[in-house]
């Protein structure tokens, strides 16, 4: 749906109803993705359990007739190599999979959307882990700093990383890199996300963050990315910047408080007001 | 005594390529040769004869279809079997008439669907092979008779 569409009467929001959208296209993706990772240990383990029951068939021929040959110990020996072979790709399968589950739990903090004392490279090494299939025709460099623990809303800025982590691999070709920095300046941690991709015009530089802004052919939910973003920035007392030279690539920065500020709000989805706020701040942007 | 096949699986992720492995050397006497990287399987088909060649479509250094491609012109009478996860279906089955490949599967594969396609596809490499030495003895023998016309017309001049 897209926003001019007719407004029902429960929901007299447009915007709310875009990030929604969003929401769901950034979704989308990453089911595709996560489909796309979790199909080659499931085939492994598929074909292996095929062969596990092919060998112990053969195993049984073997031992049918009460005597074993001499040159049917070869046949043997065959058999345990293969199976030997097969655990150990089976172990590689389940730590894959334990590995993908955890991330997800990660991301998404079921164990809460509160505020909490979180480690930012755990947030970034998940959203990756996440993303692992669409980054794969990229090189993704981290140069991570010390880090303390940041007080935040782990799940929003995970969301944060998500968007500018999927921009800048759209941003990208194949082949081309994102890098990862982190530090600590003062009281306050930087992130910065940079890609060897297109880069942003220095004429769009300053609109990147407006709601529904968007270079991409008019597909659902597109154009929030940034703006969602900025506002979970905004809420947790942070700043979120642009610069790009073009056709050389993005980077955008991201500062968030150690401080714990005094009030971080609900999130985007239940108090959907306006993003106006941050528009002002776009022209900083243009530096 | 007929010569060993040899099979050669390409794909980034070792699982992958070693579960194949246990099945083509559990159920059949072809030799079997994995690969993790694109670039070293096509090294490797520098002097390594292959029957057929089954190769992942999302790989990182190159998809699977580029490396076929590539693969052609090394060995262009070989089988290119091309195995794409569920979600590259529609861009691996573009690509697959313009790179000529022989078949595709889909993971999770079944391993008697595979064996056929592998025997098939060494069978269809061993027709080409034969069309192939076929056509070269015509040609010379094309060649010879040319050779053969000219020296005659030549004695009767
Ligand atoms: N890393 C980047 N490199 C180049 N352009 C970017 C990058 N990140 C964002 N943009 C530009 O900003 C626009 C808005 O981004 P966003 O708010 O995430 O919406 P969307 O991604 O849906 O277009 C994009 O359409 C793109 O033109
Ligand atoms: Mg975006």
């Amino acid at each position: 749906m897209r926003s001019d569409a007719p407004a029902d009467a429960g929901f007299d929001d447009p915007l709310a109803d875009r990030v929604n959208e969003a929401r769901l296209a950034t979704l989308g993706l990453l089911v595709a993705g996560l489909v796309h990772e979790i199909n080659t240990p499931l085939g492994a383990i598929n074909s292996n359990h095929d062969v596990l029951r092919r060998a112990l068939g053969k195993l049984q021929d073997i031992l049918a007739d009460e005597v074993v040959e001499p040159h049917e110990l070869d046949e043997v020996r065959r058999i345990v190599r293969a199976v030997d072979g097969i655990l150990r790709v089976n172990d590689l399968a389940v730590e894959r999979m334990r590995g993908l589950v955890s991330n997800l739990r990660n991301f998404g903090r079921i164990d809460g959307s509160g505020t909490d004392m979180a480690d930012l490279h755990e947030g970034i090494d998940s959203t990756l882990a996440i993303l692992a299939h669409e980054l794969r025709p990229i090189s993704v460099v981290k140069e991570f700093g010390e880090l303390p623990r940041v007080p935040c809303r782990p799940q929003q800025v995970n969301q944060v990383f998500m968007n500018l982590l999927m921009n800048a691999r759209q941003a990208t070709p194949d082949g081309g890199s994102i890098t990862i920095r982190t530090a600590r300046l003062g009281d306050a941690v930087q992130v910065q996300i940079s890609d060897t991709g297109a880069g942003i015009p220095s004429g769009q530089l300053g609109r990147i963050f407006e709601p529904g802004f968007t270079t991409r052919d008019g597909r659902i939910g597109m154009g929030l990315g940034l703006a969602i973003c900025r506002q979970i920035v905004d809420r947790h007392g942070g700043r979120l910047h642009a610069a790009s030279e073009p056709g050389r690539g993005a980077t955008f920065t991201l500062h968030l408080p150690l401080v714990q500020p005094p009030r971080i709000e609900e999130t985007v989805q239940r108090s959907p007001d306006r993003t106006e706020a941050s528009h002002d701040e776009a022209n900083s942007d243009t530096r | 005594m007929t010569m060993q096949n040899t099979v050669m699986v390409v794909d980034d992720e070792v699982m992958v390529t070693a579960a194949l492995r246990s099945f083509l050397e559990l159920e059949t006497s072809y030799r079997v040769l994995g690969y993790t990287s694109a670039r070293a399987a096509l090294d490797a088909l520098q002097t390594e004869s292959v029957d057929v060649i089954v190769a992942d479509f999302m790989m990182p250094e190159m998809d699977g279809i580029t490396f076929l491609k590539a693969a052609r012109d090394s060995r262009p009478l070989t089988s290119r079997v091309l195995l794409t996860g569920y979600a590259d279906k529609e861009n691996a089955i573009r690509a697959i008439n313009d790179a000529g490949l022989y078949y595709y599967l889909e993971k999770p594969w079944n391993n008697d669907h595979l064996r056929l396609v592998i025997r098939n596809g060494i069978e269809r490499s061993s027709l080409f092979n034969e069309l192939d030495s076929r056509v070269a003895a015509l040609e010379s023998a094309h060649m010879e008779l040319h050779g053969v016309r000219r020296r005659l017309l030549q004695a009767f001049r």
